[in-house]
C-alpha cells in the first residue's frame, strides 16, 4: 500500500523511496515460525521500568484496540487471549538489513530507517522498471511475496517520503498540498513540543508552515524548524547508504532464475575472475569480497570473506567463500531461484602485479585452527571433535563433544580438583555405565566386592560417597517431591591396585534393591 | 597417576555403629539456617524445630545469617508443641539455642555465635547492629575485628579448614574454651579425608571439633525449593544454574542416629555438640524489659505522676466531681496498671501526644483501636472516646490473666507525622527507639513471578499468572487461577509451578519497616534486638515485627499516619483565618440533626470512611439517627461483616421486619446470657469483642482463649491452630444446650471477621472521625472541600469529584490565576458575578440527583460565603517551590506574561503549566496566547535584567492563532488539572447522545424502575470487590453519575470494551431499591471513547502509523486507587 506522489516524468530533481513496515516484527516471526495461529493477536514486549510494555503489535492486535506503549497486562485485560513474545531488537534489526539488501536491486542507495523502515534514494533508477509507479509496484510484489505489510511513498527528501508513509493514508497528487496537510506530528518531534504546538492550534505542518519561522523558532527550538525545512524540502540531507558504493564490482543477471547453488557458484568463479582483472588493471588487491545473491521473491544472501593479505587470486576467492558456504548453519536457500548474483570489492589495498606468498607469520592458534579446519576437511566435520565444559553436576553431562570447527575457542569451567588433591572424576567414562553386581553395606555403605564382566574385585580400599542428586526440573511428570534416582559414587581400589569410578544407582529410601553401575576407569 | 589417588583410605569393613540397646544416640544439629537466612534457608523455624524433635534430638540451635530474625518464631514453635503435649519448656528433653551466623565482609570463614548468657545476647545484638548500621538497608557488613570487639559470653563455631589455622589460633587465643571447629560430612566425595584433616587441626589448635551438618532446610523433600531460592537469589534459571547449585539434597537435618554413622571416625564431634548444649544458659525469655522512665519528674514515682495527671485532667472534664461509676472504673485501671507495672507505658503515650499538641501549630492526633477502651487514655487525651459512657471493656484493653502488653495506635496529620517521628528518635536515641519490622512475606503474586522466573518460564507466562487475582493479596494459588491464565496442570512446568510456588507462599521475604509501630526501651534496645537502617532515610527498625514483640511481651507504641487528620486541621485553620470560630475536635457540637439528615440521604462524598460507593448506599438505609449508628455504620460495612452476611439480617432487624431472637441455652445457664453480649446490635454480633463474649459466654472459653481465637481470627498464620478454636466452640455450645446448627453459624460468622472485623472502640474512635468531616462538609461546605484539596492525596475521590460535589452544594469554586492563587487552595469572598472568571465557562448544567438532591435544600446555617480559589497545586507537575517564587515576586500583581517569568524567574516549563492551565485570565491573556508568549519567554532570568521591568524580547507580529473552542478548553482543563470549571466534557456530545435516545445520567435517574435503558459517561471507577461476582463501574455525564453493575459472565463477553473504554455507553435494566438507591443492570456495553476525539480538532491518526509517539501514559484503573484514575488521558491522542 503507497501513499506518495509518484513522478513518472523523467526528473531532474532527486527523488526519494520511503519503505514502511508497520508490522515488521511479526511478520519477521510469523515467516519465521509457522505454528502462530493469525487470528490470534500478537504482540511484542519489552520491560520499562519493571512492567512489561507493548513495544509493537499485528493487525490483528491492532484491530483489537491495543497499540505500543500500552502494558502487556492492560492488554490482557481487554484480550486475554493473545500471544506476547519478548521484543527482539536485534532479529528486527538483522531482518530489516535483509530486506534493505534485497533493495540493492532497485539503487545502490539504501538507507536503514529504523526501526522499520528504508529509504532509497531512487534518482536515476526508476526508469530501469518503467517508471515510479512500476518501480512501487515491483516492490509490493516482492514484498507480498515475502509476506511483509509494506507502506511506500515517492517524494523529493527522504523526510517527505518518510513522513508520507508514516501520516498519509491515500496516495495524493499534489505533494506540496499534501505534505502541507500532514498532521504536525508527522514533523516528529518531541512529544512536548508536538503538544505545545497543538496547543497553540496550530495542526497541520501548513499552519506551523505560515507562521514565521523566527516565532516557531523561538518557541519550540531550531530543531523544529529545521524538521519543517526537510519536510517540505526547502532543506535537504542526503541519506547515508548501508553498504558504501563499492569502486570494483561485477555482476550477472538472469532472464530465468537460476534455481541451482552450484551453477550459481560457478557464475561467482566467473565474476571473480571479473574483478581480479578489474583489480589487476589499477594494480590494487582485494581485502574482502563481497557476493550478494538476489533471490527473485526480492530477498539477497550477501556473503563477505576478508583475507589477511590483499590478494587478486580468484581461485583463493572462490575457495574462501566455498569454506564460507560450508560453514553457514543454513545453506544458501536459492528459493524460486536467484535473479542477480552480483561480487564487489569494498576494500582494496596497493598491490604489485606479483602475486605475494602467504606464508609464515601466523599465530599458533590460527595454526591450529588451520589444522583443524585442514583435518575437518578430509575427515568430515564429525570426526574432529573438541570438549565443551558443561555447568551441571551431573558427570557424563559435564562435557559435550562437538565437531570441532563449530566448538570453537576451548572452553574454560572445567572443574578442577584442589592443588595436592587427586582427581575426584575418571579420564575414562563408560558410555552407558556398565552394570555391576556388588555386595555392600546396608544402608549406604561403600561396596565391599563387585563383579564385573564376570570378574570378581575386591575392594581393598575406597573413598566415597560423592552424592549427586538428580535433577528434578527434568523430570516429564512435573512432579517435584518424587525426583529420580539419586546416585553414590565411590572411588575404589581393587587387591591389584586397579581404580575404578562405581555408584550405587538409588538410595536405599528411593529403591529397594539399587542397581550398581561401573561408570569409569582411573588412569 | 596412580600415586594420586593414594589417600583413598583403606576400607574398614566394621559394621557402622550401632546403638547399645537401651542407648540411643545423643547429638544436637547446632548450625541450623531457617528461612530468615532470605533466599538460602529453606524451612520455616517452626518447621525445623518440629523436625528436630522428631528426630529425637537433644536440642537444636537456630542461626540465621547476620540475623535473629527467626528466632522468636523458632521459640514460640517450641512452646506450642509442648503445649500440645502438656509439659513446660524446662521439663522436655529438649533445648533450643538461638544465635547467629556471622558471614563477614572480609576473607573470614564464617562464625555461627551463639550467647551463653543474657550479656552475651546484647553483645551478639550489638554487634550485628554495628554490621547493620554501616550497610545500606538490608545488608550487613562484619569484619573480624567487629567480632572480637563483642565477643563477651559468645561461644563460636567456626567454619574454618587448613588454610584458616592462623585466625583460628587467635580466636582460641582471644577467647579460650569459647571457640569449636565445626565439621560437616556433605557427601562430597572426600568427606573422610576432610574430616580427617580437620580433626588434625582441631587437635594442633587445641579447639574440640563440633559435629553438624550445616542445615539448610528440614528434610530432604525440601531441596527443589531450595534449589529454587538459589536461583532467585542468584537471578538464574535453574536450567542454566548448574553448578550453583547444590549436587545433592543432603542439607537436611539428620537423625542422632545417621549423624553417629557419618562421624564413626570421630565420635567425639557427636558427643561435643550435647557438651555445647550444656554450655548456654541463656534463653529468650530472659529478655526482661522496662519502659523508658523520661517522662516522670524528679520525685514522683510513674504511677504517682500517671495518677496525677489522670486526675487533675478529670477533675477539669467533671467539675462538679468525678461520678462513681467514673471513678470505680478509674479505681480499677489504676489498681491493674500499678499491679502490672505499666504506668511508664502510659506516660510514654502521653508524651508523644502531648509533644505533638504542643507544637505551634499543634499537629492533630487521636488514638485509636482497643486503647479506646481506656479511661485513663481518655483522661490522658490519647483517645477521644468515653468508654464508661460507651460502656467499653476495659479487659478488651488489658487484662491481668493475658499478661500481654497493651498496644497503643495513635493517628497523626499524616503530613506531619514525621515530625512526631523524629522527636521519639531524639528524645530517646537511635538506641533506645526503634521502629518494629514487617516481615514482607511472599504473596501469590510475587511467588508465581519469582518462580516462575527460575523455572525459566516466559515472563509473560508468569505476569498472566500474577495478574489473575483481582487487585488483592490472596495468600493461596488456587488451581482455578490457572485455568484463568490459560494454563493447564497438565503441563508438567505449569505443575512444578504449583507445588513449588505453593511450597514457597508464606515465607519471609524480607525485613521492611512496619508504617509506624515503635519499641522503646529504658536500656539500649540494641541490647535486645539488632537494629537496621531503612530504605527511608533518617529512619531505624529493629529485627523483629510485631507477632514476635508480642510473643517477647515487648511495648510498642504505633505512630500512624491519618489523612483526614490533616483535612480537618486545615479546614479548623480556615475556619478561624476566616472568622468562623476556632474548633476543636472535642468542641464540635455534637449530635447535630443537620449531619444526621445529610447523612441520611447519602450525601457523603469526602467524609471520613462513609464515603464509598458501598458506604454511600448504606446510609439511606441505615439511616443514622445518633452517634453509635455512625459506629455501626463503620463496623458494618466491612468486609468482613459483609462477607458473613451480617448485613442484611441487622438492616431487616433495626427496621423491625425480622423479629430479635436470641436462642437460649439449657438451664441451668440464663436464657438470656447472649442478650448482653448481642442486644445492642440486634443480636447480630458485628464487633470483635462481640465474637470473643460468645465464646466466653456461650462456649465457656476462658478470656485468655478467646483471645487467642481474636488472634487466630486475625493473622492467617495459624491455620492451624483455628480449626482447634472451631470445634472447641462449636462443642461448648452444643454442650450448653444450643442448636449446633446455631453454634456453627456463630462460629461461621466470627471466622468472617477475618482480620477485617473491627473492635467496638477503634469503630468508636473512627465515628467521631466521621462525625467531624460530616459536620464540617454540612455546615462548611467550602471551608471543609478546600481542606479536603489541600491534603491530597487522601480520601476515595478525584479532585474533579471533590469540587463538583461542591459546586453542586452552591460553592463557588475559582479557577486558578497568577494574581489570585498560592500553592494551596484558598477561600476568597465570591465574584459579584457569581460566576467563575475566565469568561467562556458554562456552568454545569445542573445538579445531578440522588446525592444531590441535598443540594437543593442545604442546611441553613454559614454556606455560600466563601467561594474556593484553586491553587497551583491542583496543577499536575507544578511544583511547590515555583508557587512560591510566584506569590513572593507577586506584589501588586502581574500585568503581562513576560513581566511574571522575569520577576518570579520561573523555568519555562512552570510558565507553561501556568499557560496550559489558563492561569492569565486576571490580565486578559487566553490560554492560547498566553502558551504562545509563555513559550517565547526566555529561560529563567538574566541577572541583567532581573530587575528591570523592560521587555526585553522584541515586538513580535500577531500569530493570528485560532480561538480555542469550548469543548478543547474543557478537555484541555481536564489533562492539566484533571478537571475543568467550564463544563463536562460529555455536555459537547449531549446532542449526539439525545439522537441516539442515549439517557443522561440524571436522566437514568428519574427513569422507571425495570426498564432497559441506555446511558453512557465517562467511567470514573471500576471495581471487582469481594469474591468477584460482579463488577461495578461509575459513569460521569454533567448531571451526574450514574452506578453499573455487571455480572461477571458478562464481563467476560464484553471484557474489551469495560477494560478500554473512558467513554462507556451501557444498555440495562434500571434497578431501584426502596431506599431509592439506584443501579443499572448492565447486558451490553459499548466502548464509545472514540467520540472524546470529536472535542478537539486535532487530527486523530492512528498512533501506532507512528511508533515513536504512541501513548505515552497507561490509563488501565484495574489495580489503581480511583482517586488517581485520569477520566481523559495526559497527552492528546486519545483515540
Amino acid at each position: 500500500m503507497w501513499s506518495g506522489i509518484v513522478n513518472d516524468l523523467p526528473s531532474s530533481t532527486r527523488r526519494y523511496l520511503a519503505l514502511w513496515f508497520p508490522f515488521l516484527p511479526a511478520d519477521r516471526l510469523r515467516r519465521a515460525s509457522g505454528g502462530l495461529a493469525p487470528e490470534i493477536p500478537l504482540v511484542f514486549t519489552e520491560k520499562v521500568k519493571g512492567a512489561l510494555r507493548l513495544v509493537a503489535v499485528d493487525q490483528a492486535a491492532r484491530s483489537q484496540g491495543l497499540e505500543p506503549g500500552m502494558a502487556l497486562a492492560d492488554a490482557r485485560a481487554r484480550v486475554p487471549l493473545l500471544e506476547a513474545v519478548e521484543q527482539a531488537g536485534a532479529a528486527d534489526r538483522l531482518w530489516l538489513e535483509r530486506l534493505a539488501d534485497g533493495c540493492i536491486r532497485y539503487s545502490p542507495m539504501v538507507a536503514l530507517d529504523p526501526p522499520h523502515g528504508l529509504i532509497l534514494d531512487a534518482t536515476g533508477c526508476s526508469h530501469l522498471f518503467g517508471g515510479e509507479t512500476q518501480l512501487a509496484a515491483d516492490v509490493e510484489a516482492r514484498m507480498a511475496a515475502l509476506r511483509m505489510t509494506v507502506r511506500l511513498a515517492f517524494a523529493d527528501t527522504p523526510k517527505a517520503a518518510h513522513a508520507l508513509t508514516r501520516y498519509r493514508g491515500l496516495p495524493a497528487r499534489d505533494a506540496a498540498a499534501a505534505l502541507r496537510k500532514l498532521p504536525v506530528a508527522a514533523l516528529e518531534l518531541p512529544p512536548e513540543a508536538t503538544q505545545g504546538l497543538l496547543r497553540a492550534g496550530l495542526k497541520t505542518v501548513g499552519e506551523v508552515a505560515r507562521r514565521p519561522m523566527s516565532s516557531i523558532a523561538a518557541r519550540f527550538g531550531a530543531d523544529a524548524v529545521t524538521a519543517l525545512r526537510l519536510l517540505l524540502g526547502e532543506e535537504a540531507r542526503p541519506i547515508e547508504p548501508r553498504i558504501p558504493i563499492a569502486q570494483i564490482l561485477a555482476e550477472r543477471r538472469f532472464a530465468e532464475p537460476v534455481a541451482r547453488t552450484d551453477f550459481a557458484l560457478e557464475v561467482l568463479g566467473e565474476l571473480a575472475a571479473e574483478a581480479a582483472w578489474q583489480l589487476e588493471q589499477r594494480q590494487e588487491g582485494g581485502r574482502r569480497f563481497e557476493a550478494f545473491f538476489f533471490r527473485s521473491d526480492g530477498l539477497v544472501r550477501p556473503l563477505q570473506v576478508e583475507t589477511s593479505q590483499p590478494t587478486r587470486d580468484p581461485a583463493l576467492v572462490i575457495r574462501l567463500m566455498n569454506e564460507r558456504i560450508d560453514g553457514l548453519s543454513d545453506p544458501i536457500d536459492p528459493g524460486f531461484g536467484f535473479d542477480l548474483i552480483r561480487l564487489s570489492v569494498p576494500m582494496t589495498e596497493p598491490l604489485a602485479v606479483t602475486q605475494l606468498r602467504l606464508e609464515g607469520g601466523a599465530a599458533k592458534e590460527a595454526e591450529v585452527a588451520a589444522l583443524i579446519d585442514r583435518l575437518s576437511t578430509r575427515l568430515g566435520r564429525g570426526r574432529v571433535q573438541r570438549f565443551v565444559a558443561r555447568d551441571t553436576h551431573i558427570p557424563e553431562q559435564m562435557q559435550l563433544a562437538f565437531p570441532a570447527v563449530e566448538a570453537g575457542r576451548p572452553s574454560a569451567g572445567w572443574a578442577r580438583p584442589a592443588p595436592g588433591e587427586p582427581p575426584l572424576r575418571p579420564l575414562h567414562l563408560f558410555d552407558p555405565p556398565q552394570p555391576i553386581e556388588v555386595m555392600a553395606e546396608v544402608p549406604d555403605g561403600p561396596p565391599h566386592r563387585f563383579r564385573w564382566r564376570r570378574k570378581f574385585h575386591e575392594v581393598r580400599r575406597f573413598e566415597g560417597p560423592e552424592r549427586i542428586a538428580s535433577e528434578w526440573w527434568k523430570r516429564k511428570d512435573g512432579a517435584v517431591d518424587r525426583a529420580g534416582l539419586t546416585r553414590d559414587y565411590y572411588r575404589v581400589e581393587d587387591a591389584r591396585g586397579r581404580r575404578f569410578w562405581v555408584f550405587r544407582h538409588g538410595l536405599f529410601e528411593e529403591k529397594p534393591m539399587p542397581q550398581w553401575y561401573l561408570h569409569g576407569l582411573f588412569a | 597417576m596412580a600415586d594420586r589417588i593414594l589417600p583413598l583410605h583403606h576400607a574398614a569393613h566394621g559394621s557402622p555403629p550401632q546403638a547399645k540397646r537401651g542407648e540411643e544416640f545423643r547429638f544436637a544439629e547446632l548450625v541450623a539456617a531457617t528461612n530468615y537466612s532470605f533466599l538460602r534457608g529453606a524451612s520455616h523455624p517452626g518447621d525445623l524445630v518440629g523436625r528436630a524433635l522428631e528426630l529425637g534430638m537433644k536440642g537444636i540451635g537456630i542461626a540465621d545469617r547476620n540475623s535473629v530474625a527467626g528466632v522468636v518464631r523458632a521459640w514460640v514453635a517450641l512452646n506450642e508443641a509442648c503445649e500440645e503435649a502438656q509439659a513446660r519448656p524446662e521439663e522436655i528433653d529438649f533445648r533450643l539455642i538461638v544465635g547467629a551466623r556471622l558471614v563477614f565482609a572480609d576473607a573470614t570463614p564464617d562464625i555461627i555465635a551463639y550467647p551463653a548468657t543474657r550479656h552475651g545476647w546484647g553483645r551478639l545484638t550489638r554487634l550485628l547492629t554495628v554490621g547493620n548500621l554501616r550497610a545500606e538497608k538490608g545488608d550487613c557488613i562484619l569484619r573480624f575485628a567487629d567480632l572480637l570487639d563483642h565477643a563477651d559470653d559468645l561461644l563460636l563455631i567456626v567454619m574454618a579448614d587448613d588454610s584458616q589455622e592462623f585466625l583460628l589460633r587467635r580466636l582460641a587465643e582471644a577467647r579460650p574454651g569459647a571457640i569449636w571447629l565445626g565439621a560437616t560430612m556433605p557427601r562430597a566425595g572426600s568427606d573422610r579425608r576432610r574430616l580427617a584433616k580437620l580433626k588434625r587441626l582441631a587437635e594442633r589448635v587445641g579447639v574440640p571439633l563440633l559435629a553438624t551438618n550445616d542445615v539448610l532446610y528440614a528434610s530432604p523433600d525440601d531441596r527443589p525449593l531450595h534449589d529454587v531460592v538459589s536461583c532467585i537469589r542468584e537471578g538464574v534459571t535453574i536450567q542454566s544454574a548448574g553448578r550453583l547449585l547444590a549436587a545433592n539434597a543432603e542439607r537436611h537435618l539428620k537423625s542422632p542416629d545417621e549423624m553417629a554413622r557419618l562421624f564413626r571416625d570421630c565420635p567425639e564431634a557427636i558427643a561435643e555438640s550435647l557438651d555445647f548444649l550444656d554450655r548456654i544458659q541463656f534463653r529468650l525469655d530472659e529478655l526482661q524489659y522496662e519502659y523508658p522512665h523520661e517522662p516522670v519528674p524528679a520525685g514522683w514515682t510513674a504511677q504517682g505522676w500517671l495518677e496525677h495527671l489522670v486526675l487533675s485532667e478529670a477533675r477539669r472534664r467533671f467539675p462538679g466531681g468525678l461520678p462513681a461509676k467514673w471513678r470505680q472504673v478509674l479505681d480499677e485501671e489504676f489498681g491493674l496498671i500499678r499491679k502490672c507495672q505499666y504506668a511508664n507505658y502510659f506516660l510514654t503515650v502521653h508524651d508523644i501526644v502531648k509533644y505533638a499538641r504542643d507544637q505551634d501549630p499543634p499537629i492533630l492526633c487521636q488514638g485509636r483501636g482497643s486503647a479506646a477502651n481506656s479511661l485513663v487514655c481518655y483522661l490522658l487525651g490519647i483517645t477521644p472516646i468515653d468508654p464508661v459512657e460507651n460502656n467499653l471493656l476495659f479487659t478488651r484493653f488489658l487484662s491481668e490473666e493475658r499478661r500481654e502488653p497493651p498496644d497503643i495506635d495513635v493517628d497523626f496529620e499524616h503530613e506531619r507525622r514525621e515530625e512526631v517521628m523524629q522527636y521519639i528518635y531524639r528524645r530517646y536515641g537511635r538506641e533506645r527507639a526503634g521502629i518494629a519490622a514487617t516481615v514482607i512475606h511472599y504473596r501469590s503474586r510475587s511467588t508465581v513471578r519469582e518462580v516462575g522466573k527460575a523455572l525459566g518460564l516466559s515472563e509473560d507466562v508468569t505476569a498472566r499468572l500474577a495478574s489473575t487475582s483481582w487487585g488483592s493479596h490472596e495468600n493461596e494459588m488456587e488451581e482455578r487461577r490457572y485455568a484463568e491464565a490459560g494454563l493447564t496442570i497438565a503441563n508438567p512446568e505449569i505443575a512444578r509451578l504449583k507445588t513449588l510456588v505453593e511450597r514457597l507462599l508464606k515465607f519471609p521475604r524480607h525485613l521492611s519497616q512496619h508504617v509506624g509501630g515503635y519499641v522503646l526501651t529504658e536500656g539500649r534496645l540494641d541490647e535486645i534486638v539488632p537494629i537496621h537502617n531503612a530504605a527511608m532515610e533518617d529512619r531505624t527498625f529493629i529485627e523483629w515485627d510485631k507477632d514476635d514483640i508480642d510473643a517477647l511481651k515487648l511495648m510498642k507504641v504505633d505512630v500512624l499516619a491519618l489523612g483526614m487528620l490533616t483535612c480537618i486541621r486545615k479546614s479548623f485553620d480556615l475556619l478561624r483565618l476566616h472568622g468562623l470560630g476556632d474548633w476543636q475536635l472535642d468542641t464540635v457540637p455534637s449530635e447535630d440533626p443537620a449531619v444526621y439528615d445529610m447523612l441520611c440521604k447519602g450525601d457523603s462524598i469526602g467524609t471520613f470512611q462513609v464515603e464509598s460507593r458501598a458506604q454511600i448506599n448504606m446510609l439511606p438505609r441505615l439511616k443514622p439517627r445518633c452517634f453509635y449508628d455512625l459506629v455501626i455504620e463503620v463496623a458494618l460495612v466491612r468486609p468482613g461483616p459483609i462477607e458473613g452476611d451480617m448485613v442484611h439480617p441487622y438492616l431487616r432487624r433495626r427496621n423491625g421486619e425480622e423479629k430479635i431472637e436470641l436462642p437460649s441455652p439449657d438451664p441451668p445457664h440464663p436464657a438470656d446470657e447472649l442478650e448482653d453480649v448481642l442486644g445492642r446490635t440486634y443480636g447480630v454480633p458485628l464487633f470483635q469483642e462481640q465474637a470473643m463474649k460468645i465464646a466466653i459466654v456461650a462456649a465457656g472459653f476462658t478470656p485468655d482463649e478467646a483471645n487467642g481465637l481474636r488472634r487466630a481470627m486475625a493473622t492467617f498464620r495459624n491455620l492451624g491452630t483455628i480449626h482447634r478454636y472451631e470445634s472447641k466452640m462449636v462443642e461448648g455450645m452444643v454442650k450448653r444446650g444450643y442448636q449446633r446448627d446455631f453454634a456453627t453459624r456463630c462460629y461461621n460468622q466470627i471466622k468472617g471477621f477475618g482480620s477485617y472485623g473491627f473492635p467496638e472502640s477503634h469503630a468508636q474512635s473512627f465515628a467521631k472521625l466521621v462525625y467531624v468531616s460530616a459536620w464540617l462538609k454540612c455546615h462548611h461546605p467550602a471551608v471543609f472541600t478546600c481542606g479536603l484539596l489541600n491534603s491530597q492525596p487522601m480520601g476515595f475521590y478525584a479532585p474533579a469529584q471533590l469540587v463538583r460535589d461542591a459546586r453542586e452544594h452552591g460553592v463557588e469554586v475559582l479557577g486558578p490565576d497568577i494574581n489570585a492563587s498560592d500553592y494551596d487552595n484558598l477561600l476568597e469572598l465570591p465574584s459579584p458575578s457569581g460566576e467563575g472568571e475566565g469568561g467562556g465557562g458554562a456552568p454545569l448544567a445542573g445538579p445531578a440527583p440522588s446525592a444531590a438532591e441535598a443540594a437543593a435544600t442545604p442546611p441553613a446555617c454559614g454556606r455560600g460565603n466563601l467561594a474556593i480559589r484553586l491553587g497551583f497545586r491542583q496543577i499536575d507537575g507544578f511544583r511547590k517551590e515555583w508557587a512560591e517564587r510566584l506569590v513572593a515576586a507577586r506584589g501588586a500583581g502581574f500585568t503581562h506574561v513576560e513581566q511574571l517569568a522575569q520577576r518570579a524567574g520561573l523555568p519555562s516549563r512552570a510558565l507553561h503549566l501556568l499557560a496550559d492551565a489558563d492561569a492569565f485570565g486576571s490580565i486578559g491573556v487566553k490560554r492560547r496566547d498566553a502558551l504562545w508568549e509563555a513559550r517565547r519567554a526566555p529561560q529563567g532570568v538574566l541577572p541583567l535584567f532581573a530587575h528591570a521591568e523592560a521587555t526585553e524580547l522584541g515586538e513580535e507580529p500577531d500569530a493570528g492563532l485560532p480561538a480555542m473552542p469550548l469543548p478543547e478548553e474543557v478537555v484541555t482543563d481536564y489533562q492539566v488539572t484533571r478537571l475543568s470549571l467550564k463544563g463536562h466534557p460529555m455536555q459537547f456530545l449531549r446532542s449526539t447522545f439525545g439522537r441516539e435516545g442515549v439517557l443522561s445520567c440524571a436522566g437514568a435517574a428519574k427513569a422507571r424502575n425495570g426498564r432497559i435503558e441506555r446511558v453512557a459517561g465517562v467511567v470514573l471507577i471500576r471495581q471487582r470487590p469481594g469474591k468477584g461476582n460482579a463488577l461495578f463501574i461509575t459513569l460521569e455525564d454533567e448531571t451526574g453519575i450514574t452506578n453499573v453493575l455487571l455480572w461477571a459472565r458478562d464481563f467476560e463477553r464484553y471484557r474489551r470494551e469495560v477494560m478500554a473504554a473512558r467513554l462507556m455507553e451501557v444498555e440495562g435494566e434500571i434497578q431501584r431499591s426502596k431506599e431509592g438507591v439506584m443501579h443499572v443492570i448492565a447486558r451490553r456495553v459499548f466502548d464509545r471513547s472514540a467520540l472524546l476525539g470529536r472535542l478537539t480538532d486535532d487530527r486523530p491518526f492512528h498512533p501506532a502509523m507512528s511508533p515513536a509517539d504512541g501513548p505515552k501514559s497507561s490509563t488501565d484503573p484495574r489495580h489503581r486507587h480511583p482517586r488517581d484514575v485520569r477520566i481523559l488521558p495526559k497527552s492528546r491522542d486519545f483515540h
